[in-house]
């Protein structure tokens, strides 16, 4: 029986049988035979989370380009599915064509969250593939890349590339450069290094990590002889315009996360938010011109027939033309009946112009993330925000006939005390206000507002990566303070989570690579989809790292030395260190740095030639 | 007028539900340039409906659609914009355009003709009881409601049903009052038998209705 009825069989009894079933209308078939180089892209979590990705949108379209490259698609099965897979010897495949991923040349596997690591182990040995870089003699190549590629540290024995930055020009390069190893003839050996040479490319394996006796990290050099450069640059696209973008997109059957047109209008935030990685990670700024926006728009709406378009970015406030923009997509289809939904709308320019556009095609929950409670606080993580911002933007969209706010908070930033927490209490009671201040014949019926409390992550390549994470018990009695200081005030809701996950995910953001060991471990032990409140299982990670003899706290609450070489040093996310420094020493001052849109802030971009303009 | 369109479903989409296809084709419409008539009121969608809804897992060559359209267009036009639309394994396999005034394909529905393959070691004595079963007048089966089970004779509900080798082939009633599904009938002849329900690989091969002479004939050409 071939291995696709083989898979049929079991569909039967898996829940959402259409995650495995491929054959989605835009979905890529070429023949196997007709091209030179077979990549797998793997996103390690489900179908839905996986298919309301963009970046995994950008690199399909950007791969099956190439007439010499077929990209196909492959996710990580869910337990039941993974389960009835080893039980009948069927290995992870891909949807398109249903191949086993182990026959690709390339697995490409995008890293947007720690705690989906121990999913790309089990992905590996579903698909039969050594878990371990070294013990590979045939096979893919296995490449990882996304934000948490920067410090890909805790992953590196299970990975051979690791690309860093944007993937548009690098991924393909990854390409040629695994043809040109094809045809040498040379071992397997000979591509890594071949690879290192890459822009934005690092290759782990190529380089020796030295520790101190306190556990730190002494250095990390590159191999004698291996010709690896001792610091690797992220690969940066200076132009969005001109960048490939997909013009088809791929519709699936079931409801996923984000099912809609995603159009990226901008990359890259200028603000300098401390906590934020990805503000610091994507920079510079890069704008695509509304004209390529609203070319690019009217193709996606044909190609695809959603009724909806986001308009994505990091902060899609600062778009520098907004309003025309929001202005000319809702003029434009509205009379197809196509939505435009600007998301993460920052609370000091939502333009009331664009809300009243939005508003003329759907009404949705008004979502701001003023991030801290109190205005020091705030200036500590540099979001410049200010109360009266926050006060006049739901006043606008109460008065506008809003009714539903949701307010996003971190609990535990630096320097936090409860003071700062009770303060989040006082703006709800505040945006309560707002509301009944709008005359009741004004504004909409049934004031919703739901405030979320995550727990903050201190991320690498971030001015807050010296920052201890606040401790386990201290998180909780704040967690508790804030509840039931909400729970007076009538028409809020809190939503907030056990510290558990954000904890393990602390440790592998700013980890080493001695925790490939632990997260080995903890795979073996049966952790899969940590991110899945249901199914994480915070005793055995207690347990594989004691297992390991590994202590967490070094990872995730020490608060960290300003000297202290961090395992991530040699990865150059484009911001300097030292800027990183400036900043962290500005948040003990409560000092706040200015958008780097009115001067330049030194943060290291200008070291890209052409990165700022 | 209304584009009628009959079309495939191909075993590799086997799993979408019912629901899943509705907002499937909400999209589909959209992208086939075709002048889609909306719907009135709060929450507008394409004006659309189905002939019979298909249990996940089963594959057909008869699934219909019919959409209705604001503006007048060739029944060629039609076809090849509801072509380009859909994935290759939801094949179009005929188009007619109708007046509105024609009856909507749910209610024109009153059988369906089946393709039942059987797989596993009962399937044999499961196909020597249709014989027996075509003899009796009444099977008293439970068949799942809305509201719970209710006792049903299966027996004049299953009108023709002839073995081969590998399976049957089966002409059921499938109306809003009487109607049996293959699944339904594979169980009470395996009860018969004695024996559990095989594997059974189900396939709708056509829908049929009565023309006014009351006549049956293939759903498209009422």
């Amino acid at each position: 029986m071939s291995l696709s009825d083989r898979i049929e069989k079991l569909l039967m009894s898996v829940q959402k049988p259409v995650r495995y079933m491929g054959g989605e209308f835009n979905a890529v078939m070429k023949d196997a035979d007709a091209v030179d180089v077979r990549y797998a892209f793997l996103f390690p979590d489900t179908y839905e989370v996986g298919m309301s990705h963009l970046g995994m949108k950008i690199l399909y379209h950007a791969i099956n380009a190439r007439d010499d490259c077929w990209c196909e698609r492959a996710f990580s099965p869910w337990v039941d599915m993974a389960e009835l897979m080893r039980r009948d010897n069927i290995p992870l495949f891909s949807l398109e064509s249903r191949t086993p991923v182990k026959e690709f040349d390339l697995l490409g596997i995008t890293l947007q969250y720690e705690m989906s690591f121990t999913n790309i182990l089990e992905a590996l040995d579903l698909a039969g593939i050594p878990l371990r870089s070294a013990e590979r003699t045939e096979g893919p190549f296995v490449i990882v890349g996304g934000p948490c590629a920067f410090n890909p540290e805790p992953l590196v024995p299970f990975v051979d590339l690791v690309a860093l930055g944007d993937g548009e020009e690098e991924t393909l390069q990854t390409i040629d450069v695994y043809q040109q190893w094809k045809v040498s003839g040379l071992p397997r050996s000979e591509y890594l290094k071949m690879a290192a040479k890459i822009p934005g490319i690092y290759v782990p394996s190529l380089y020796d990590v030295a520790y101190n006796d306190d556990g730190t990290v002494r250095s990390v050099t590159p191999k004698p002889g291996s010709g690896a450069p001792e610091v690797v640059m992220k690969a940066m696209v200076k132009d969005l315009d001109s960048a490939v973008y997909p013009e088809k997109l791929i519709v699936p059957y079931g409801e996923i996360v984000h099912n809609r047109i995603m159009l990226e209008i901008f990359r890259g935030c200028t603000r300098g938010c401390r906590f934020c990685q990805a503000g610091m990670i994507y920079r510079p700024v890069r704008e695509r011109s509304i004209e390529r926006l609203m070319a690019l728009a009217e193709k996606l709406v044909s190609s695809t027939g959603y009724d909806e378009i986001s308009l994505m970015s990091l902060s899609s406030g600062d778009y520098s033309c907004l309003p025309e923009l929001a202005h000319r997509m809702v003029e434009k289809f509205a009379a197809k009946r196509v939505r435009i939904a600007l998301p993460s709308q920052r609370i000091d320019n939502v333009l009331t112009d664009t809300l009243k556009e939005t508003q003329k095609v759907k009404k949705t929950a008004l979502t701001l993330a003023p991030e801290a409670g109190t205005q020091r606080l705030r200036d500590v993580i540099n979001k410049g925000v200010t109360e009266a911002d926050l006060m006049r933007s739901v006043t606008d969209a109460f008065d506008q006939g809003w009714s539903a706010v949701k307010l996003y908070f971190m609990l535990g930033l630096p320097t936090e005390t409860d003071e700062d927490v009770l303060g989040i209490a006082d703006l709800a009671e505040k945006v309560r206000k707002c509301y009944f201040s709008i005359p009741k014949e004004r504004r909409a019926p049934g004031l919703r507002i739901t405030v979320s409390a995550s727990v903050f992550v201190p991320k690498n390549d971030t001015p807050f990566q010296w920052s201890p994470q606040l401790d386990y018990d201290t998180v909780v009695h704040r967690q508790q303070l804030l509840r039931q200081a909400l729970s007076r005030l009538k028409g809020v809701d809190f939503k907030y989570h056990a510290p558990d996950i954000s904890y393990i995910e602390a440790v592998f953001a700013r980890g080493d690579r001695r925790l490939g060991e632990a997260l080995e471990r903890a795979w073996r032990l049966g952790c899969r989809f940590d991110g899945w409140s249901d199914q994480f299982k915070y005793d055995m990670w207690l347990q594989a790292f004691a297992d390991e003899g590994l202590d967490p706290d070094f990872y995730a609450t020490r608060e960290r030395p300003l000297d202290e070489v961090f395992p991530w040093d040699h990865l150059d996310c484009g911001v300097t260190k030292q800027y990183f420094l400036r900043e962290w020493a500005k948040a003990q001052r409560a000092e706040c740095t200015h958008d780097c849109r009115k001067g330049c802030t030194g943060c290291g971009m200008k070291r890209y030639e052409g990165a700022c303009v | 007028m209304r584009a009628m369109i009959r079309f495939g479903k191909q075993p590799r989409l086997r799993f979408i539900s019912h629901l899943d296809l509705q907002r499937f084709f909400q999209r589909a419409v959209n992208r086939t340039g075709l002048p889609i008539a909306w719907s009135q009121g709060f929450n507008p969608h394409p004006v659309m409906s189905f002939g019979s809804a298909l249990a996940l897992g089963w594959t057909s060559e008869y699934e219909i659609i019919d959409i209705k359209l604001s503006a007048p267009m060739g029944r060629k036009r039609t076809e090849d914009a509801i072509r380009a639309a859909l994935p290759e394994d939801l094949p179009v396999l005929e188009v007619r355009m109708v007046d509105d005034r024609h009856a909507a394909p749910m209610a024109l529905v009153k059988m369906a003709d089946y393709r039942v393959d059987l797989e596993g070691e009962s399937a044999p004595a499961v196909l020597e009881q249709i014989p027996a079963f075509m003899a009796r007048e009444t099977v008293t089966a439970m068949k799942k409601t809305k509201s719970g089970e209710k006792e049903i004779n299966a027996r004049p509900m299953v009108i023709e049903l002839t073995p081969d080798d590998t399976g049957f082939n089966a002409r059921l009633m499938l109306t809003e009052r009487e109607s049996i599904k293959p699944d339904l009938l594979v169980a009470l002849l395996a009860e018969m038998a004695g024996v559990e329900p095989p594997e059974a690989r189900i396939h709708r091969l056509m829908l049929l209705g009565e023309d006014a002479e009351g006549r049956l004939r293939p759903l498209m050409e009422l």
